[in-house]
């Protein structure tokens, strides 16, 4: 099979918002982590609700011993060294949600995770405007938001993925995979969880109600930032996998540099 | 021999695991920390203390609501003014103001009082609905007439922390007449008991729970902030929290 040339495929605006987006995210996710061990639960309501628990993560004393727990849609599950009891971030274990290994900072202090938070979610939403700004110019959503055409193309798409179907069906410069998950994340969970974050807020809740009323209260608002959260991970999983599958050199290539080289067997990430 | 792989692989993942809390301590005690601290202001220009904090029913509102702060205070004032049913207790307005004021609790209640239930959104991330009335903050301090100089409300309180630090609060003058902004006497329909701030607490509904100081016994105006205790003008801001607290 002939190598294509390469082509210019990312936009310098388009590296340097990806990449800022991403260490952004690394640190939200870190921080949100370290936020959530001062009250480690999540209630779909607008108060606190013990009657509406959806998670909960703590620890129960059991004799001398300390036991880590979840309880996550009324089920119990032990997770003792995992979460609920677990590294304090300083060497040594203590009762807290998430470890200290995967907080921001290690230790535990909910004034230093929100600084980081509160700092990283205007990174964040700089990057997203600029993204969108540039995208809306360059005509780039229309070659990489999902059109009717491709609902068709997901199965066989798929199938070819997981080696049932030998060739791809025919796309574009994006699968129609690719336009799925791209479309999401940037133009659903995206601004969802920038929204679910704003709506915590006291302040910004009585300028804009109807924010915080529409995702179910204050503490729906935290569930819901929660679940994107997790979302944002599960898709960051998928996406570093085709990354690294499908052609690790082209693809982070083409992140950096903005060279792609298509028409290969491999499918980009 | 796999248990040893298993072994030496748990312990280079658990090193590897500690080292992450390692470096993410590092960076919070680097200088980068500074820049972080940056953001508040923007928060405060944009988000500030503007619109109405939500109105509930009764319905929605917590009988048993959450006490979450220092210990109840414990000393012979305070023990004294509880005994007393705070006969005695005046709450002080002055500092930058041209008319001092030391307010009973009778007085406080023959002014203008505002009923409202609203939620109480902690920084921990928990919230609570409590039926708060009591003077509009505002109204008090049109009393004292603050003087052109003055910038900020500071509130002093009757409790201290574990290693003897004062609870102390404070907010933008401007901000501070925001109209929901009050100084409670009640909670629930009743007088505010000594464990929920009795006899006045301040109740900023726009802002995060640890700006509504309990066991408010004076109310300062001042110029700055820099020269009360840790100087950040809140006894959670000298430990690190924002002083805009509507974020």
């Amino acid at each position: 099979m002939s190598r294509a040339e390469k082509v210019y495929r990312h936009s310098l605006s388009t590296r340097l918002t990806h990449w800022l987006a991403a260490l952004s995210l690394v640190i939200l996710f870190m921080s949100g982590l370290q936020i959530f061990n001062a009250a480690p639960f999540l209630d779909a309501s607008d108060k606190t609700d013990p009657a509406r628990r959806v998670l909960e993560i703590g620890a129960v004393q059991n004799g001398a011993r300390e036991n880590g727990f979840v309880n996550i849609l009324g089920l119990h599950v032990r997770t003792t060294g995992v979460l609920g009891y677990t590294d304090d971030g300083m060497g040594g274990q203590s009762e807290r949600a998430f470890p200290g290994w995967i907080t921001m900072p290690g230790y535990q202090s909910l004034a230093d995770g929100r600084r980081w938070h509160l700092f990283f979610a205007w990174i964040l939403v700089i990057a997203g405007l600029w993204y969108f700004v540039a995208g809306a110019i360059s005509g780039k959503f229309r070659k990489l938001v999902i059109s009717r055409a491709d609902l068709s193309k997901l199965v066989p798409m798929q199938l070819y993925y997981l080696k049932l179907r030998k060739e791809p069906p025919p796309y574009g410069e994006y699968n129609p995979l690719q336009k799925m998950a791209y479309t999401v994340v940037i133009f659903v969970f995206a601004p969802l969880i920038v929204i679910s974050g704003l709506a915590l807020s006291p302040g910004v809740d009585a300028i804009a109600g109807p924010l915080t009323s529409v995702l179910g209260g204050r503490q729906f608002a935290r569930l819901w930032h929660f679940v994107l959260t997790f979302s944002l991970l599960g898709f960051t999983v998928v996406h570093l996998t085709m990354v690294f599958t499908q052609g690790a050199y082209n693809n982070v290539r083409s992140m950096v540099t903005g060279w792609y080289r298509p028409g290969t067997h491999e499918v980009s990430a | 021999m796999k248990r040893r792989l298993f072994l030496a692989g748990t312990i280079a993942a658990a090193s590897g695991l500690a080292g992450c809390a390692r470096v993410t301590n590092a960076l919070n005690e680097s200088p980068f920390h500074q820049a972080l601290t940056a953001v508040e202001r923007l928060n405060h220009a944009l988000i500030g203390t503007r619109g109405m904090a939500k109105v509930y029913a009764d319905a929605d509102v917590d009988r048993e609501f959450r006490t979450n702060s220092f210990a109840t205070p414990s000393n012979a004032r305070y023990a004294d003014l509880v005994r007393e049913g705070f006969r005695d207790y005046k709450l002080v307005v002055d500092g930058e103001v041209d008319r001092p004021q030391a307010l009973s609790i009778a007085e406080l209640r023959a002014m203008k009082q505002l009923v409202q239930a609203t939620r109480h959104d902690c920084v921990e991330g928990w919230s609570a609905i409590g039926k708060f009335g009591g003077v509009p903050l505002g109204d008090v301090l049109a009393l004292a007439q603050p003087k052109a100089a003055a910038r900020y409300v500071v509130f002093h309180c009757f409790d201290v922390s574990d290693s003897g630090d004062p609870y102390y609060e404070s907010l933008d003058i401007v901000e501070a007449a925001h109209p929901q902004t009050i100084l409670a006497l009640d909670l629930n329909e009743r007088p505010i008991d000594a464990d929920h701030g009795a006899p006045v607490r301040l109740k900023v509904p726009t802002q995060l729970g640890y700006k509504s100081a309990k066991w408010v016994v004076r109310v300062e105006l001042t110029r700055d902030l820099a020269g009360l205790y840790g100087g950040h003008g809140g006894y959670w801001e000298d430990n690190g929290y924002e002083w805009y607290a509507g974020i």
